[in-house]
């Protein structure tokens, strides 16, 4: 019955789609065959696969790099805690700020190039990243660090043994929605930087009208975004198995 | 809990941290590190004005035109939609794979749609916050609806309530403070919403005046609008949050 | 006034939920004015039991009839009190205690008197203004029950209310509970997992079976009448007719 529903709404949205197709409401608004057809052109061309490939270079970049700085940062703002509540304001700050906002000024610092949109995506993605490992740290049991004190644990074995298991499930949170936002970030570095990546194959579709290409590279990039997100998701389930 | 959920709460630590940075973005600017690194004296200064000859409000009017114009819907639309599916099964069995999968999308990909769709227009910019916006508010008024506590719906079915009185009485008062949490996540959401969509269409508002002063290498008057962004992201925050400490006491 | 309270009969009545068969052929008559204990194992359906009477559930074979009218849903004769108190967290005492009323289409100046003279009468005075959170287990209860008596029902009946509560807070519950019952008699329907509690407070206790739940057996208890303060828990005939029910209840586990 559920999987009937779903099945329901998919049918009803591509039906849905057609019929915009069709109404002239904007001129050139390709129907869903067309953008099939314009997808598997460009997949067979190359085009959209090495835009994918500039695409996740820099989101490879930026992101991991957001890993390996913001999950340490955020431990150490969780374990120091007069460094965690004065970081904690300026990362408040910036997850406050549009990012996007500083799209320009880092274009301005770093160029027009992939260093540019991986440290987009690096302020998207590290405040997140950051954030959630310190509140992992914060939110451990007391009960758990008392009991760890009342066998006479060392500092550094509570802190291996219980506050990052304890904090891991928050991290593990943390860095999959910072991937969520370092895909948003990306994308709207490449929007507007081109010439790169998916960014720039969209851009350059729709300044050439060619709406049917435009509309499947969105499709596509809505994809890869999903499928990274789920496979994130995947693996973070599998690192969590005691979480019934 | 969703990260980035915490609100900025600036207390004294908050204050003194604020200052340390200022004070310390000071010194480097002075001590020109950078091009791209000013004093916060110049960037008040550029700030000051461009508030002078028009520039910014006219832009900020703009922008905040656009949001109100995409959130309101947005949350109308969305706080609906979200009953709707927390409410019946076979709506939310419609619904939530849509909602789910496009609430984590990078939804600045559809933008350029948007685009083809309404052109070059600010309604593009309306039209974004609403995406940005809605998607939040509807998962978290779902939720809202649907961690309602059995046991109280129960009791009021023992009392004779029917359908209505069950949805007034018991499962939207329950449901409030999620769809406000929701609706504070909208806003925040509507914000980052309208700074991408200005930079897109790069023709009014706010976004319009970052790509521009980026273009023309005017780093204190870029700086200025970035702070008057994160204005109006903390204003609109902390809006959202006083309404929400009005509506919500009994917790 | 106070209505009549009235005589329930169930008459037969089988519930399955999926494959668990949780009644089965229950036959129970409860004498108006009667009060009335459901004890029995984990999982022997008395609180099914309970829920049929108050047309929260259906039967699958038989009737529930209440005052002479079969129950088809929850009905204005029947009040219930929970075991988990299902307060709105986020209304007073006082608007908790109309809530009944409320939905019963009192309005708001006669639901405001009557409610906030059961919180009166159920010894809370005073904290009319107060919100759940703020209360403690009992307390709670005791607004559960000002809004189950508010809307003057002839049956009332309880889900193991005082099983969320302390034991001490309890037993002043219980003689509390007893002196209302005495001033407007109502037909009452206990479900309990406490022998001394059911012997305390009832005039007849019905021992459920296990799964499949069948009335098993059902005890008189002759205690004289008011019970409340009178230091009955500590005569041998209340510890022999507990022992007795504890015997019954044994052979069941």
């Amino acid at each position: 019955m559920v999987v009937a529903l779903r099945a329901a709404s998919v049918i009803a949205f591509v039906l849905l789609w057609e019929w915009a197709a069709r109404v002239p409401i904007s001129f050139n608004f390709p129907s869903p065959w067309a953008t099939l057809t314009a997808l598997v052109a460009l997949l067979r061309s190359g085009a959209i696969l090495s835009a994918t490939a500039t695409s996740l270079q820099s989101l490879a970049l930026g992101f991991g790099i957001a890993i390996a700085v913001g999950v340490p940062l955020g431990l150490v703002m969780g374990v120091v805690r007069p460094v965690g509540r004065v970081a904690r304001v300026y990362l408040d700050l910036l997850i406050a700020l549009p990012t996007a906002a500083l799209i320009p000024l880092v274009i301005l610092s770093f160029g027009i190039n992939i260093l540019s949109s991986a440290v987009i995506v690096f302020v998207f993605s590290v405040p997140f990243v950051t954030m959630n490992a310190y509140g992992g740290v914060r939110d451990v049991r007391p009960r758990l660090l008392e009991m760890a004190h009342a066998f006479d644990a060392s500092r550094w074995q509570v802190f291996v043994r219980i506050v990052l298991p304890s904090a891991l499930p928050m991290i593990l949170a943390g860095i999959r929605y910072a991937l969520s936002r370092a895909f948003v970030g990306l994308i709207v570095a490449e929007l507007l930087l081109s010439p790169f990546g998916l960014g720039r194959l969209i851009m350059a579709s729709r300044s050439m009208f060619e709406h049917d290409r435009m509309f499947a590279t969105v499709l596509w990039t809505l994809l890869l975004a999903g499928v990274a997100l789920a496979a994130l998701a995947r693996l973070e389930g599998r690192l969590l198995r005691w979480r019934t | 809990m969703t990260p980035g959920a915490r609100e900025s709460d600036l207390g004294r630590t908050g204050l003194i941290a604020v200052a340390g940075l200022l004070i310390m973005w000071e010194a480097l600017g002075r001590l020109d590190v950078s091009m791209f690194v000013l004093p916060v004296t110049t960037v008040a200064a550029a700030w000051w004005h461009l508030v002078g000859d028009g520039t910014l409000t006219r832009a900020a009017a703009s922008s905040l035109v656009s949001l109100v114009k995409g959130f309101v819907p947005a949350a109308v639309l969305g706080v609906a939609v979200g009953l709707a599916m927390g409410r019946f099964a076979t709506v939310r069995h419609l619904l939530d794979g849509w909602v789910n999968a496009l609430m984590s999308a990078p939804l600045s990909a559809l933008v350029p749609v948007l685009i083809a769709l309404f052109g070059i227009r600010d309604t593009v910019v309306a039209a974004t916050v609403f995406m940005f916006s809605f998607f939040v508010i509807v998962v978290n008024t779902l939720t809202g609806v649907r961690s309602t506590d059995p046991s109280l719906v129960e009791m009021a079915r023992s009392f004779g309530a029917g359908e209505f009185a069950l949805f007034g009485r018991v499962y939207l008062p329950s449901a409030l403070p999620a769809v406000m949490l929701g609706l504070r996540l909208g806003v925040v959401q509507a914000v980052k919403g309208m700074v991408v969509g200005e930079m897109l269409i790069s023709l009014v508002g706010l976004g319009e005046r970052l790509i521009y002063y980026g273009n023309t290498f005017l780093i204190a008057e870029l700086y200025a609008v970035i702070a008057s962004v994160l204005l109006i992201a903390l204003v609109t925050s902390q809006l959202a949050q006083a309404l929400d400490r009005a509506l919500i006491r009994w917790k | 006034m106070a209505p009549r309270p009235v005589e329930i009969v169930v008459d037969g009545v089988s519930k399955a939920f999926g494959t668990v068969q949780a009644l089965v052929d229950v036959h129970v008559r409860v004498r108006a004015g009667e009060f009335l204990s459901l004890i029995g194992p984990s999982g022997c359906g008395k609180t099914t039991l309970l829920k049929t009477i108050a047309g929260l559930v259906a039967p699958d074979s038989g009737r529930v009839v209440v005052g002479g009218r079969t129950v088809e849903g929850p009905g204005r004769e029947c009040s219930v009190v929970f075991q988990d108190f299902a307060l709105l967290p986020w209304a007073t005492v006082q608007k908790n205690a109309e809530f009944g009323l409320l939905l019963r289409g009192v309005p708001a100046a006669a639901r405001a008197e009557r409610a906030r003279g059961m919180i009166a009468k159920v010894g809370l005075a005073g904290f009319e203004h107060a919100y759940p959170a703020q209360l403690s287990g009992g307390m709670q209860q005791r607004v559960g029950l000002a809004r189950a008596l508010a809307v003057n029902p002839q049956v009332l009946l309880m889900d193991e209310p005082f099983a969320s509560i302390d034991e001490q807070t309890r037993r002043v519950f219980q003689d509390d509970l007893l002196q209302l019952w005495s001033e407007e008699r109502k037909t009452v329907v206990l479900v309990t997992h406490s022998m001394e509690e059911a012997i305390y407070l009832s005039d007849r206790v019905v021992v459920l079976s296990p799964r499949p739940g069948r009335v098993h057996q059902v005890l008189e208890v002759p205690l004289p009448r008011p019970r409340e303060g009178a230091g009955v828990r500590a005569t041998a005939e209340f510890a022999r007719l507990v022992d007795d029910l504890w015997k019954v209840l044994r052979k069941l586990q």
